[in-house]
């Protein structure tokens, strides 16, 4: 064998298992509404860009709205579902249903039990946050929740632009965490709400290996949004809780953001 | 408020500007310009509306005026924003309209057949 061919096998082995990240999706369609109206919410733990199997998630610890400050309990709406992927067997999810009124900020927030990754022998617990906006009026996006850890906004994260950059500050215990290692991907299905299902097909490109960005010191990271489309970051063990039943835990934090092609 | 403040000292070529800033207002309510002033109303369902405004940069529009107008334009009611940027009247009898008013080319109005519950 030459040696480029030897070279491209074990990079196609090793990219396999590295552009696969689990990400917490707290998906709903409309993140910018005009009229007032009910929200359809997805509680999914998947491999989004990858569009591979979704995992089991169990009834969440936390999943509540905050707007203008006030927090609404929602663990009472969530409605468990077998959620579709691609093509495996279903997986244990979530949906919700939330009427939104008033104009403003909502900022959806959910802590999820911790899974167990046999493949990795550890926990992975990952704190997500989704925000919608009512009538163009901001009123508080770019406010951290108080969870344990959490990704904190610098742009409108309901109004991205493809091509633009999007910047995200990493808190753990309120205070910016630096160092840490954040993965990126999008959306890469259409997602049924009303038949709580991945698309078989996906959307665009999976890269060859995971998207990466490390926050700096203050906390901070970066990104050129290179397509439209719903992008997640999940910044990885950036909580303060490092064990779960006597097993690693890895408490990262999520944050979704839409972008959308300025045209 | 800033707004009207500033609008007392335009000068014509100002003017013109705000003629234009005022169309685009009309025809796009929702585009971002830099302090567009935002309203919603609300039909309560129970013979009252609420109406609550602010401004694209997240200002308060408390003292703001707003107006209800009939089919024939007559102003029916008029008020200004509360403490909490809202604004809460009985609904008139047939077609309405109301006007958030935050002095020229800083105006939104809204179809009182827009205003649903």
């Amino acid at each position: 064998m030459k040696p480029t061919a030897l070279l491209s096998a074990a990079a196609a082995l090793t990219l396999a298992s590295t552009a696969q990240a689990h990400f917490q999706l707290l998906y709903t369609p409309e993140v910018m509404l005009e009229k007032p109206g009910d929200i359809d919410l997805a509680l999914v733990f998947g491999h989004p860009m990858e569009n591979s199997h979704s995992m089991d998630m169990g009834q969440p610890e936390a999943f509540f709205v905050v707007f203008k400050g006030e927090k609404t309990d929602l663990t009472d709406s969530l409605e468990a579902v077998d959620w579709q992927g691609p093509g495996d067997e279903p997986a244990d999810a979530y949906t919700a249903t939330y009427k939104i009124r008033r104009n403003g900020d909502y900022l959806f927030g959910l802590v999820p039990v911790p899974y167990m990754e046999g493949a990795e022998d550890v926990y992975i617990q990952q704190i997500t946050k989704t925000i919608v906006n009512k009538g163009a009026m901001p009123t508080g996006w770019n406010e951290p929740l108080g969870l344990p850890t959490e990704i904190v906004p610098m742009n409108k994260p309901y109004q991205v632009f493809a091509g633009s950059t999007f910047t995200g500050q990493l808190l753990s215990e309120g205070e910016p965490a630096a160092g840490v290692e954040c993965e990126i991907e999008y959306i890469n299905s259409e997602i049924d709400l009303e038949a709580d299902s991945f698309s078989k097909e996906i959307l665009g490109p999976v890269p060859s290996t995971a998207i990466v960005a490390i926050t700096d010191d203050n906390g901070l990271f970066t990104f050129g949004i290179p397509r439209p489309g719903v992008w997640g970051f999940a910044c990885l063990g950036s909580g303060p809780d490092k064990e779960y039943e006597g097993k690693e835990l890895s408490q990262d934090a999520v944050l979704w953001i839409n972008a959308t092609a300025l045209e | 408020m800033t707004h009207l403040k500033a609008y007392s000292m335009i000068r014509k070529p100002f003017l013109l500007m705000t003629t234009a800033l005022a169309l685009t207002l009309v025809l796009g309510a929702t585009t971002a310009i830099a302090h567009t002033p935002l309203c919603s109303c609300y039909d309560n369902g129970d013979g009252t509306v609420l109406c609550e405004g602010g401004f694209s940069d997240g200002s308060s529009a408390a003292g703001v005026g707003i107006r209800v107008l009939d089919a024939d334009e007559n102003v029916v009611l008029e008020g200004e924003m509360n403490e909490y940027s809202e604004f809460e009247f009985d609904k008139p009898d047939g077609d309405y309209k109301v006007v958030f008013d935050a002095g020229p080319g800083h105006g939104v109005e809204i179809a009182g057949s827009d205003i649903v519950e």
